[in-house]
């Protein structure tokens, strides 16, 4: 039993670490709470049921095009809503009330567009659990953390080494600086959303591929991610996979007590008390993106 | 159509008030508080279990606001640790935890299946069973509390919120206890968002927990930032508009399925839109800050 919830919490975990990873990202170097990131990662999810379940193209094709597109809509929240908005010299809060309204604004185009039932993605379905000790994890469940443990480990190598890594981690240290040494920071911002965005359309594409699709599902997912981030530490990538570790645990071993529809409320609860205690989250790391 | 009319007219006023409560807090105080649907959750909620349970209308409206107004004060605590986006994260978060204390608490509230068939209110014997009779106690109750909103803020109270909002750390200097004009301000709009929540309640005779998810703040932030910060005419005026203005949809023939999201997506670009392009509003003193 134990290690069946074991189990539960590693794949949950990965996923919302694949979610804090984008949103803490984008946080480093925006300065601000990107809410719509929950709406990309579902239409992520829909991008791939879109091109593969609709459209019938390759599976492969599909998720590769379903990133791109993802990629493609945060770039373009960005671009139209976020940057005109920084012209106008808004403060965060205002971004923040902003990305709520996108956030709304993509879910229910997702309803309106596919419909409230939930949608599933045909492939992998029928396949058998391996067992270990008496737990069960299915293939697909076990591809989910390999990914996010590879993803997490390229992002490393990417921030440290690259030369655009190193410009985001610049901005996100101290943007005047950077922008005196010939960083263009409206031009990190850009490839943050890019990159942030391609993140989250492939957590989409794994949780709907794991579980299913509906449009609301970014909207938890959001709250998810921003609970791994701020309590493993908003704004370093170790902070997201830790705080999607605790995030994982809490909730899996929570509800072998509590009923399981108090699943979702672990996560606010859990929000809630990092916020009010410790906002810096358990790196108590505060603003800039450190590896 | 009139009946139509007066069924719209009723919205408008719980609105008003809803509007109103985060006027409060956000338009004069600064506070950018997200958790007005939790307010107007608990005023529902409190108010429909206490008339099914008997307990006379009135005293019901008055214990649903106050229910509120302790959980207002229980979410001020942690005030002065954060600020601006973190306190505006805080009390999503606290709009997340009623939400789901209202879905799973299933001995108390039913969970989704909601607590039907509350009680039209009964006032010393005259039962308000009309739509009509209704609007009447709507509009009289909004009157009232506009009347109360607007005394509020002209008085020397008033000034000091806005002192708190324009320029805390002055605030504090000239002596003025802000941690606790901060909670009174908060109090004060909860306490109203769960009046107008035992209105609702009590008009619509069901409530479920999707009526108070965290989506629906998104309509009354519009009405406040499109009304103006700090605007009480601003604010009536906003929501009259913004009530009234996606219903012609219901008429074009689209398909009530896609109405409900069009809904959504129409105030969510409007606020984009005031964003963008008039952060002042109407008639606002001052931008969202």
């Amino acid at each position: 039993m134990f290690l069946q919830l074991l189990f539960n919490s590693l794949i949950a975990a990965a996923i919302y670490a694949l979610v804090a990873a984008g949103l803490s990202l984008i946080y480093s170097t925006c300065r601000f709470i990107h809410f719509a990131h929950g709406s990309v990662v579902a239409a992520g999810g829909y991008f791939l049921y879109f091109f593969y379940s609709l459209l019938g193209v390759n599976f492969w094709i599909s998720v590769v095009l379903a990133i791109l597109s993802g990629a493609g809509l945060g770039w373009l929240i960005n671009e139209f809503i976020y940057r005109p908005l920084r012209q106008r010299k808004a403060s965060n809060t205002i971004l923040l009330v902003a990305s709520i309204s996108v956030l709304i604004i993509i879910e229910s185009l997702l309803l309106i567009s596919f419909g409230a039932d939930v949608k599933v993605i045909d492939f992998l379905v029928n396949s058998r659990g391996i067992v270990i000790a008496g737990a069960v994890i299915m293939p697909l469940q076990v591809a989910i953390i390999v990914v996010a443990i590879l993803l997490f480990l390229l992002l490393r190598l990417f921030l440290k080494f690259s030369k655009m890594g190193q410009a985001m981690r610049a901005v996100s240290d101290n943007k005047d600086v950077a922008e005196i040494v010939g960083i263009s920071s409206e031009k990190v911002y850009s490839q943050t959303f890019v990159l942030g965005s391609a993140i989250a359309s492939l957590a989409g594409i794994l949780i709907a591929m794991e579980q299913n699709l509906e449009p609301s599902m970014g909207t938890i997912l959001i709250i998810k991610g921003f609970t791994s981030a701020i309590v493993g530490g908003m704004g370093t990538i170790l902070g997201s996979a830790i705080g999607a570790l605790t995030l994982g645990v809490a909730e899996n071993f929570g509800i072998w007590y509590l009923p399981s529809g108090y699943k979702d409320a672990i996560a606010f609860v859990i929000l809630f008390l990092f916020l009010l205690v410790r906002p810096s989250g358990i790196l108590g790391i505060k603003s800039s993106f450190k590896n | 159509m009139i009946p139509y009319l007066i069924h719209l007219f009723i919205l408008i006023g719980v609105y008003y008030i809803l509007a109103l409560s985060l006027q409060v807090s956000m338009g004069f105080t600064g506070l950018l508080n997200l958790a007005q649907i939790a307010f107007f959750a608990i005023g529902a909620y409190t108010s429909a279990l206490l008339t099914l349970a008997g307990v006379p209308f009135l005293l019901s409206f008055v214990l649903a606001g106050v229910l509120a107004l302790i959980s207002g004060f229980l979410l001020s605590l942690p005030l002065n640790k954060l600020k601006g986006d973190y306190l505006a994260v805080v009390t999503i978060g606290f709009t997340f935890i009623v939400y789901a204390i209202t879905l799973n608490w299933i001995e108390l509230t039913r969970g989704p299946l909601g607590i039907p068939g509350i009680p039209k209110p009964d006032i010393f014997g005259y039962v308000f069973n009309s739509n009509e009779s209704y609007l009447v106690l709507v509009t009289i109750i909004a009157i009232v509390i506009w009347i109360f909103v607007r005394a509020v803020v002209r008085s020397p109270f008033g000034r000091t919120l806005e002192a708190v909002r324009d320029d805390e750390l002055a605030t504090k200097m000239l002596g003025k206890d802000t941690k606790k004009i901060k909670a009174i301000s908060m109090m004060m709009a909860a306490f109203l968002a769960g009046l107008a929540g035992s209105l609702y309640a009590h008009y619509i005779t069901f409530i479920d927990p999707s009526s108070f998810a965290l989506m629906q703040i998104v309509p009354i932030i519009s009405i406040v930032i499109i009304g103006g910060l700090a605007s009480l005419p601003g604010t009536l005026l906003a929501t009259i508009i913004l009530i009234l203005l996606p219903e012609p949809m219901r008429f074009i023939g689209f398909p009530s399925s896609i109405v409900g999201p069009m809904r959504q997506i129409l105030y969510a670009v409007i606020l984009l839109a005031v964003l963008l392009y008039r952060p002042k509003g109407f008639w606002g003193k001052v931008e969202l800050e």
